[in-house]
């Protein structure tokens, strides 16, 4: 962008036309670079806003703020029902995740080197989940719930997760199994290799990291789920949002902060270590 | 693709058993009772005589209060997609012109952060920013700019806000990756030709671009519609949207076949959107094919 005014000059463009636009170039970059920056700000404060407001010793919203303590943080940690969500909420993203990814990446195997009719149908099918409304998810898992009186058992609500996470596993899984060579697998194969040993040793590490990528949105996407959450938790066995959002009801205080800021650190970490060992480039193509 | 001679299924299709199976269980089987649940006139399991309705229907299109609901979601869903492409737009044009190697990863983290924090977080967040004794009032009364606080929270205005900063980042990735696709030096020889920067953009980039708005709009748009903490909470219980509407006939009326008749017709918009977002990708991937 920047380098072609330099040498413009030299092509037969209409000197005057060129003179306007290498004028108000500055003006125009500098324009597009405060726009974007004021559009990451957007971005981005409200999720210092919480770091803070859970540091502050107040028991209200205070502007700026008075102080740094870790009392909020010392409530939350201490609060049996706040304890017992995040733990609640902790197995059901591990449950969630295994069985995501156990049946997403098979799936994808499937849908790539299955020779299955109707590919596309299959793929947009099991993506829908993304797009439809979750809540919509929760409304008929809990009506079918109810129809055939099974009550709200964990693995009731580890189901509607699997659902609205396998998307992702399927997704990633499956961009890195069109993006390599099948002549890999053919060689090992031409080679002597049995088609199960193939499968372990050559397709099963080339696509480690996807199923890896897609099993750490699945772990993030579990863990913060609200909409299904919302129906099919029961009473005294409730996710952590689901705990928040109850909570957030009637109170505004600095517990709220302190669970927000302890949830965002999870998720933190948790994409850290995925740019760290996969990059994150490739996955998050929507 | 690779394989010429064989197009019948191979051992590895039956690797697809499970994922339909849980489909079939655990998302087909419950769409399809809430289908025949918005036309009974009760739960079967309690009662015994059940009997076909188009009662739930009717009390929808028959009564104002419930267009009035579905029409505000739809006017939340239009507003809230229109302003997160106006802010999406350049922010997806940077992250896809960006030459930095570390420029692209420090903008794709600020793009995820917000999508990795949880919406009810978000929604925290935003209560706080925008309630009467929030930091922007109280930093704007201090200022001595006002001295009444603003009406921020409780107006659609900041549930839109709210719904804003959660979808943006989907209209992001989706633009970057279209704009990604198209060639810089087709601008370059649009400004080269002496047509000014915003020229070029309005008259190359942005025709080019469309597909990946229309697939962008409709994503947001089927999200935001969707929503129910956001309008909940920033809306404070006054403005009723169609999930909430939902959600209250299950929770505080437990009219299971009205929410499913409801349910029904979020599921008709939202699978009409799916469609066409499909269509527009397509567009994209069209496109490229003829590069």
């Amino acid at each position: 962008m920047q380098g072609t005014a330099s040498h413009s000059p030299s092509l037969a463009a209409p000197q005057q036309a060129t003179r306007t636009a290498a004028a108000a170039r500055p003006y125009g970059r500098y324009l597009y670079l405060a726009i974007n920056i004021a559009i990451l700000v957007f971005l981005l404060a409200p999720i210092a806003v919480v770091v803070v407001f859970a540091l502050n010793p107040t028991p209200f919203i205070q502007f700026p703020p008075v102080g740094v303590s870790l009392r909020w943080f010392e409530k939350f940690f201490a609060s049996r029902d706040f304890m017992h969500a995040l733990w609640f909420s902790l197995e059901v993203a591990v449950l969630t995740t295994v069985s995501a990814t156990a049946l997403g990446a098979s799936a994808a195997l499937a849908l790539a080197r299955g020779n299955l009719p109707g590919t596309r149908l299959i793929v947009a099918t099991m993506l829908s989940p993304l797009m439809l409304p979750a809540i919509l998810t929760g409304l008929a898992l809990f009506q079918t719930y109810v129809l055939l009186d099974v009550g709200r058992p964990t693995w009731g609500l580890v189901a509607g997760h699997t659902l609205v996470t396998l998307p992702y596993v399927v997704r990633t899984t499956l961009a890195v199994l069109h993006n390599f060579d099948t002549r890999l697998e053919e060689a090992a194969q031409n080679l002597g290799a049995s088609p199960l040993r193939t499968f372990f040793e050559v397709t099963l590490p080339l696509i480690k990291p996807g199923v890896l990528a897609g099993a750490i949105f699945a772990f993030i996407v579990s863990f913060d789920q609200f909409p299904v959450s919302l129906f099919l938790v029961s009473p005294g066995n409730e996710t952590l949002p689901v705990t928040l959002f109850n909570y957030l009801k009637f109170d505004l205080d600095g517990t709220i902060g302190a669970a927000s800021v302890v949830s965002i650190v999870l998720a933190f970490v948790v994409v850290i270590g995925l740019d760290r060992t996969v990059g994150l480039r490739s996955y998050v193509k929507l | 693709m690779s394989s010429t001679a064989t197009t019948r299924p191979n051992g590895l299709a039956l690797f697809i058993l499970p994922s339909a199976l849980l489909f079939a269980l655990f998302f087909f089987l419950p769409i399809g009772l809430m289908a025949v649940m918005s036309v009974l006139t009760g739960n079967p399991v309690v009662m015994p005589k059940v009997a076909f309705t188009t009662r739930h229907y009717a009390r929808m299109i028959g009564d104002p209060f419930y267009l009035e609901v579905i029409w505000t979601t739809i006017r939340i869903g239009l507003v809230t997609t229109l302003v997160a492409l106006l802010i999406g737009y350049p922010l997806a044009h940077w992250m896809a012109r960006i030459k930095s190697r570390t420029g692209h990863a420090l903008l794709l983290m600020a793009v995820l952060a917000p999508m990795l924090t949880g919406i009810v977080v978000r929604t925290f967040a935003w209560m706080t920013l925008l309630s009467d004794k929030g930091v922007i009032n109280q930093t704007l009364i201090s200022l001595g700019l006002i001295s009444q606080p603003l009406k921020l929270m409780y107006t659609e205005t900041g549930i839109v806000v709210g719904l804003v900063h959660i979808y943006v980042p989907f209209m992001v990735l989706t633009l970057t990756g279209v704009i990604g696709r198209i060639d810089e030096r087709l601008e370059q020889a649009a400004e080269n030709l002496g047509a000014s920067p915003l020229r070029a953009f309005l008259e190359v980039t942005l025709p080019l671009s469309l597909p990946g708005i229309l697939a962008g709009s409709l994503l947001v748009f089927a999200l935001a519609i969707s929503a129910y903490v956001t309008p909940i909470l920033l809306g404070g219980f006054q403005i009723m949207t169609l999930p909430i509407l939902i959600y209250q006939q299950i929770s505080a009326n437990f009219n299971v076949g009205f929410a499913a008749a409801l349910g029904i017709i979020l599921l008709m918009i939202s699978l009409l959107l799916v469609i066409a977002y499909n269509r527009a990708l397509g567009l994209v991937s069209g496109q490229r094919e003829l590069q």
